[in-house]
């Protein structure tokens, strides 16, 4: 066993559950996605692109790549999120909402390719 | 061809069509590793790797004290119970932990959180002082540096626009190189092992940037970082202490770049016999040289000055002339090849030689005897030679020849450059230190193509000419190292004087009179007329030229500019080889008719 190998998967796979955590539920409802959940993808989003640093490797490339978009977006969620509740006079609406939530979406889609290469790579790794 | 844009532009033309054939030429497919590829993203991937637990570091503590801040309790200014948002609390952290300290926050803290703040300060602290230690320590990083300093060396080989030579060892003969080829305005790179001798090219003042790569030049990949597949590099210089190195240097080039000049040093036969196997590489041994300078001196001091002068580095001062070696036998302290090459050479020029051989002695290299000296009938020996491959032997076999025989020419192989002053104290007569002699060779062969068609003629001028030569040339153009260029009579390059080399009336005199007077000879001299494949040197001044002849001038570069007028504008050569007015103008030559 790797404990190299079962930090990268713990995070990648954390990283996309606590994504998919706070994007499931009603779009336009702020009750059903709570926003700690959202800090906490943001963070261990953040974390497993700083895993995936310094490889060389065309599939790290492209791991990667998924990272930092997934990152992108959440970071995104979170200055709309921060925008609607600290700048907006009307609070979290349903618009709102929808759109904080929509963009943790594309963030989790960006997540599942990266538990998807995860998963390739795992099964491509030969070991006699 | 009088109008001087048209001269200009007929010129440009043929420049550029001249850098085409070059370019055409130098294009030529050449298979080397690329390693710019993998070079380009070395250093940022060795960044991000080691990064990435600092940057894990940073980023859990952040999270951990943001996380803490929003969930402990706060009350805000009329005593209600309050919490900071995510967004306060991130926004709080954010100017703490950067040692910003805004001091702005919605609500005056409770006991609570300020111990929370407390911790997570020194938290933040720690986190910030690990990531930046990792960050500087990784720039001191040997690795990063030698992977940072030798893209940056290849990224400015690569940019390389002018012609440059590759340069591999950085020696006393390479310093001495380097300074020659830098003051007549050449482009080099440099190769070599040692980390302090690459460093000491910051040091050395020179007015070019100078690339320099420290790395092993057996190394293929090393050699092609350093341009040897660069469409600019226009000749290798073979010059590391070891001969294997050389060698090595001299078959990749030969094999990876056929035809493109190498100049290697050597200090065996075998080994020179073998890089000879290879190509046509310019083998120089400076123990087989030493030979051959003594019997220039032999044949003619004053060749042997002119030579040596037209071989140093720009503005270097007329060398003293020797006086001529006396008569009567030499007496030679040298032992193995390099003592064979000697006689054989001193033998060829007619000098009776008296070889005294020391008996080697195992872990002490040579030794000589006071009394196998004394033997050698050097008490009427004209000439003693301290052949050693060992300073302090040779210092000491001059003292003791010195007293034998207070009269005889102190000759001696001077092995370090920095030992000069100590065979000087001891007074010899004639010394030649390794890195100097082959610094003249190469800067012979490099300086310009047709010098070295000239200098093997120089010894056979004669004393007297050559004497005359040297005399012409210092009157005319100072006493530094004369400016050395060719010129063509042909249409391209002396378009302007074609009507008199075709009608065979073009006289050297005429050609080399200045432009602001003709009465006075520009201060410069033809040293070699280069006619069908045969070199004549020192031509005649009334020697008439012919098309296609090549000549060799030495002197300023001011002389340079006004005889290139002469060649290429019409106006000017009408007046320097006639005395004859023609106006510039087309519309005055029309009404002149």
């Amino acid at each position: 066993m790797n404990l190299e190998k079962v930090v990268f998967g713990f995070f990648v796979v954390l990283a996309a559950t606590l994504n998919f955590g706070f994007f499931i539920g009603d779009l336009g409802d702020p009750e059903m996605h709570n926003v700690y959940e959202l800090f906490a993808a943001v963070v261990v989003n953040l974390i497993a692109t700083v895993l995936k640093f310094g490889d060389r490797t065309q599939i790290g490339a492209v791991h990667l790549a998924t990272s930092l978009a997934a990152s992108l977006q959440l970071v995104a969620a979170a200055v709309v999120w921060a925008f609607a509740t600290h700048v907006s006079a009307d609070g979290m609406t349903t618009e709102m909402t929808a759109s904080v939530v929509s963009l943790s979406g594309g963030a989790l889609f960006a997540n599942v390719v990266s538990v998807v290469l995860l998963v390739v790579e795992t099964v491509s790794f030969q070991r006699r | 061809m009088g109008n001087p844009l048209l001269d200009y532009l007929s010129r440009l033309l043929a420049d550029h069509a001249r850098e085409r054939e070059e370019q055409d030429a130098a294009e030529q497919p050449v298979a080397l590793p690329d390693l710019e590829a993998e070079q380009s993203t070395v250093g940022i991937l060795l960044v991000l790797r080691r990064m990435r637990i600092p940057l894990i570091v940073l980023i859990l503590m952040f999270a951990v004290s943001v996380f803490g801040l929003t969930v402990i309790p706060g009350q805000d200014a009329d005593g209600n119970p309050s919490r900071l948002t995510v967004f306060d609390a991130f926004y709080f952290m954010s100017y703490t932990a950067t040692t910003i300290g805004f001091g702005e926050i919605p609500h005056a803290f409770t006991p609570a959180q300020r111990m929370w703040v407390t911790f997570s300060i020194f938290l933040s602290v720690i986190g910030w002082a690990y990531a930046v230690g990792s960050l500087l320590a990784l720039l001191q990083d040997k690795t990063f540096r030698s992977a940072l300093d030798r893209k940056l060396f290849a990224r400015k080989v690569a940019r390389m626009g002018d012609r440059f030579v590759l340069v591999v060892g950085y020696g006393e003969t390479a310093k001495r190189i380097a300074e020659s080829l830098d003051g007549l305005g050449r482009r080099f790179v440099v190769l070599d092992r040692s980390e302090e001798r690459v460093a000491t090219i910051d040091l050395d003042a020179f007015h070019a940037d100078i690339p320099a790569l420290r790395g092993d030049a057996r190394v293929t990949a090393n050699l092609t970082v350093a341009g040897l597949g660069h469409p600019h590099c226009e000749g290798v210089l073979a010059l590391s202490g070891d001969d294997l190195v050389n060698l090595d240097v001299a078959m990749t080039t030969a094999l990876v770049r056929p035809g493109l000049p190498v100049i290697a040093q050597s200090m065996s036969r075998e080994i020179e016999e073998r890089m000879r196997a290879f190509g046509a590489p310019e083998v120089i041994n400076p123990l087989d040289r030493f030979g051959d300078h003594l019997r220039i001196l032999h044949r003619s001091p004053a060749a042997y000055q002119l030579m040596v002068w037209l071989t140093s580095a720009p503005g270097t001062p007329l060398p003293k002339r020797h006086a001529p070696l006396p008569d009567g036998h030499w007496v030679i302290c040298g032992r193995g090849a390099f003592g064979r090459e000697l006689t054989a050479d001193l033998r060829a020029e007619g000098i009776e030689v008296v070889v005294v051989d020391g008996d080697p002695v195992p872990g002490s290299g040579d030794r000589f005897e006071v009394a196998a000296l004394e033997e050698s009938n050097l008490g009427s020996a004209a000439a003693f030679v301290a052949a050693s491959d060992n300073d302090m032997t040779n210092l000491w076999l001059l003292q003791a020849a010195q007293r034998i025989n207070p009269h005889v020419l102190l000759v001696a192989r001077q092995n370090q450059y920095g030992n000069a002053v100590m065979y000087e104290a001891v007074g010899i007569d004639f010394g030649l230190v390794r890195a100097e002699v082959v610094a003249h060779e190469a800067v012979a062969r490099l300086a310009n193509p047709m010098l070295m068609r000239f200098l093997p003629h120089v010894p056979r001028l004669g004393e007297e000419r050559a004497a005359e030569l040297v005399a012409t040339l210092v009157e005319r153009s100072g006493d530094g190292t004369p400016h050395l260029w060719t010129v063509d009579l042909t249409p391209a390059e002396a378009p302007a004087v074609m009507p008199w080399v075709e009608a065979g009336t073009l006289r050297l005199a005429d050609l080399v009179r200045a432009p602001q007077g003709r009465e006075h000879p520009l201060p410069l001299v033809a040293l070699a007329l280069i006619r069908e494949g045969a070199t004549h040197p020192a031509p005649e001044e009334g020697e008439s030229l012919q098309l296609g002849d090549c000549l060799l001038f030495a002197g300023t570069s001011a002389a340079r500019r006004n005889l290139e007028a002469t060649l290429f504008q019409e106006t000017t050569a009408a007046y320097v080889l006639e005395d004859r007015v023609v106006p510039n103008s087309w519309v005055w030559r029309r009404l002149r008719g």
